[in-house]
């Protein structure tokens, strides 16, 4: 399957069923909504077979390029039938179970994931862990056939939803650093986890604390050796910044489209509109180039943080005009479509904090690809 | 195409040009390694590197008026005369039985006997080549000495019909040729301040250890991979407005890539002994060159909100 044949099949089987893949609520709707779209859509996509192109077949997917699932998420992002934010879950967590997890594990586990029967969380920062990710302290200890996990998890996305979590636990000593790191692959019903949303400024319990309180988990569910969550940690966040910031890049252009047929005239400056344009398409030409990098068999690196950078000044610009162009309604609108460019703005303020912040990229930036030296 | 290791050669010959040539010389190593063919069987590869390299090494050359020519259909070289700074439209306009142009022109109108002036004329552009020696030149020293900048004017005899120009895509390849030579400067620069920061020592360490000297040298590497990247995407989507983006682009990083490392260069950077000062100077130019990333970005903005649909989206 080659990425033309892909676009026109899975355009025309869009356009067939659109009627059935289009929420039935406007605006954003509620996080419960938008998370019953994503399955829907998921569900569908997977039984049609569009879902399972660009994954290897020992779990489930078609085979095929990474393009594919760049175009689906595009694709599927433009005709505004889930949420990319939330698809970026999938595209970050099932390589690496592909990568790390026990090849029958990751077989029963990925093809769930993709075809939306279960969501997954990604339980990586906790309260005296945020840039700093090596410091964690979330504890697992060998005990008999599995780890005793006890800890805390903070700006844990979606895992209220969440039936599984590749969670990054501390099995070396307290000083172990990098070399100390375990990840693993936990039931969220497990017995002794308890989940709280975290409210948040745009309105979205999206994210979550989570607790472990002496939670045990089957010494088959370690993801990789023990000792080696930080490389799993590491290998997952080029993920967040290749195929994600591709849907994401398509989104920020459908909402610039949304934006200048929406403003009122006079509203939108034109060296502030035309400034955008740019960064928006320079983020998605950034962007491409790593699709294709990933596409023929190279790894993605620190590279990716410029992708990142761009991904936080092109989605803060673009909703600073937003906030501009739509003020009124931004501010003092209560309809579901004035409340979706105000919950996003709102959103968009955490694009430089987010999957590590805009100073951690830059740091990544100057140490890996400037080579000025480590200043740690 | 010009593909694996014949890539490689033309590559290491061009660098190798402007490493060692400039000015009337390096036009005269363009010839000798026949980037002039290069430029007809891989457009793509012949500028960008040419123009990258150029920016690199400050050197000058005509090759934008080759780029120019080249775009335009006229054979032999000429000197191109541009259109004044910060503008785009063809240079001339057409009075009965002449065309009287107004523009400016690089050192290479020097090194040429015959220039190509292009006029709008009812709605259309038209050229004329002419000798130079039709033309009123007079040499500035503006903020680009080493560019040796020429004013041009003149009234160019064309009392026949004149060819129907091209002018609006000679504009677009010229832009992103131009757009990589900012790039090709801003990497320069870049590289000064870098070295510099690893070398200058402060408080007992160098100043590369400093995240405010970090965080600048990085901002600027983002600047520059981002217009390296909008230029990537003017070859593989071969529009106007992607070729005015890219330009506008590649103009607006350099100017943050100068205002960064100038600030990390600190004072050597600020004196003549320091090369920094060629490449702000040069990038100056250049950015005003057939429009500024400032005019560009704005007639984009007014283009997009008339029109009301933004440039079409790069294909994956």
């Amino acid at each position: 399957m080659d990425l033309d044949e892909f676009r026109s099949g899975l355009d025309t089987w869009l356009d067939e069923h659109d009627e059935e893949l289009r929420p039935d609520y406007t605006g954003s709707g509620t996080l419960d909504q938008q998370v019953a779209q994503m399955a829907k859509v998921k569900r569908m996509a997977f039984d049609a077979g569009w879902m399972r192109w660009g994954w290897p077949e020992r779990v489930g997917g078609l085979g095929g390029s990474n393009l594919l699932r760049a175009y689906l998420g595009e694709a599927v992002t433009l005709r505004d039938f889930w949420e990319p934010g939330f698809a970026s879950l999938h595209e970050v967590l099932a390589p690496t179970m592909i990568d790390y997890a026990a090849p029958q594990l990751a077989a029963a586990m990925v093809p769930r994931l993709l075809r939306g029967d279960e969501m997954w969380c990604q339980g990586f920062s906790e309260p005296g862990t945020g840039s700093n990710l090596a410091s964690l302290a979330c504890r697992a200890v060998r005990e008999g056939e599995g780890w005793r996990v006890s800890g805390q998890k903070v700006w844990t996305s979606l895992a209220q939803f969440a039936r599984r979590c590749v969670l990054l636990t501390r099995t070396g000593g307290p000083e172990s650093a990098h070399g100390g790191i375990t990840a693993l692959f936990v039931d969220m019903d497990s017995p002794g986890i308890s989940v709280r949303p975290i409210e948040a400024m745009h309105g979205h319990e999206e994210f979550c604390e989570v607790f472990f309180d002496g939670v045990l988990v089957p010494l088959d569910r370690t993801l990789g050796n023990e000792g080696q969550g930080w490389a799993v940690a590491m290998d997952i966040l080029p993920y967040e910044r290749s195929t994600a910031l591709w849907h994401r890049a398509a989104y920020l252009h459908h909402r610039l489209q949304q934006l200048v047929t929406a403003a009122p005239p006079g509203s939108l400056d034109p060296a502030a509109l035309g400034e955008v344009t740019q960064v928006v398409y320079a983020f998605r030409a950034r962007s491409r180039a790593t699709q294709h990098r990933l596409a023929s068999g190279g790894q993605l690196g620190p590279e990716t943080s410029i992708d990142k950078v761009l991904l936080a000044e092109a989605e803060q610009a673009m909703f600073d005009l937003a906030e501009a162009g739509l003020a009124a309604d931004l501010v003092s609108r209560d309809d579901p479509i004035s409340a979706q460019w105000r919950a996003e703005y709102l959103y968009s303020r955490a694009a430089s904090i987010y999957g590590g912040s805009a100073e951690i990229q830059r740091n990544i930036i100057a140490r890996r690809l400037l080579d000025l030296g480590n200043d740690r | 195409m010009i593909e694996g290791d014949d890539l490689d050669l033309f590559e290491r010959t061009l660098r190798h040009a402007n490493k060692t040539c400039n000015g009337a010389s390096l036009d005269a190593a363009l010839a000798d390694v026949g980037w002039h063919d290069a430029l007809a069987v891989d457009q793509r590869a012949a500028v960008a590197i040419q123009f990258e390299l150029q920016g690199r090494a400050n050197t000058t050359s005509s090759a934008l008026d080759d780029v120019m020519s080249f775009a335009l259909g006229v054979d032999g070289s000429v000197a191109v005369v541009l259109p004044p700074l910060g503008r785009s439209a063809p240079p001339g306009s057409r009075c009965r039985d002449h065309l009287a142009v107004e523009g400016i022109a690089t050192a290479a109108l020097a090194r040429r006997e015959r220039a190509l002036a292009a006029a709008t004329a009812d709605g259309t552009s038209v050229l004329k080549v002419a000798p130079v020696a039709e033309l009123d030149t007079v040499s500035v020293r503006g903020i680009d000495p080493e560019l040796g900048l020429v004013l041009v004017t003149g009234e160019v005899a064309a009392p026949d019909e004149v060819a129907p120009a091209h002018w609006d895509a000679a504009v677009d390849l010229a832009r992103v040729a131009i757009g990589h030579e900012l790039t090709g400067a801003a990497r320069a620069m870049l590289d000064l301040a870098r070295d510099h920061a690893l070398e200058r020592i402060q408080f007992g360490q160098p100043i590369a250890m400093f995240q405010a000297v970090r965080h600048r040298l990085a901002e600027a590497l983002v600047a520059i991979e981002t217009a390296s990247a909008m230029l990537d995407a003017a070859w593989l989507d071969r529009t106007p407005q992607t070729a005015a983006m890219a330009k506008a682009v590649a103009g607006r990083s350099a100017r943050t890539t100068a205002k960064h490392c100038q600030q990390v260069l600190a004072g050597i950077g600020f004196t003549l002994e320091h090369p920094f000062h060629r490449y702000l100077r040069r990038i100056l130019v250049l950015d005003e060159l057939l429009g500024s990333a400032r005019t560009l970005t704005t007639s984009l903005g007014a283009e997009v909100l008339a029109t009301g649909r933004l440039p079409r989206m790069l294909a994956l």
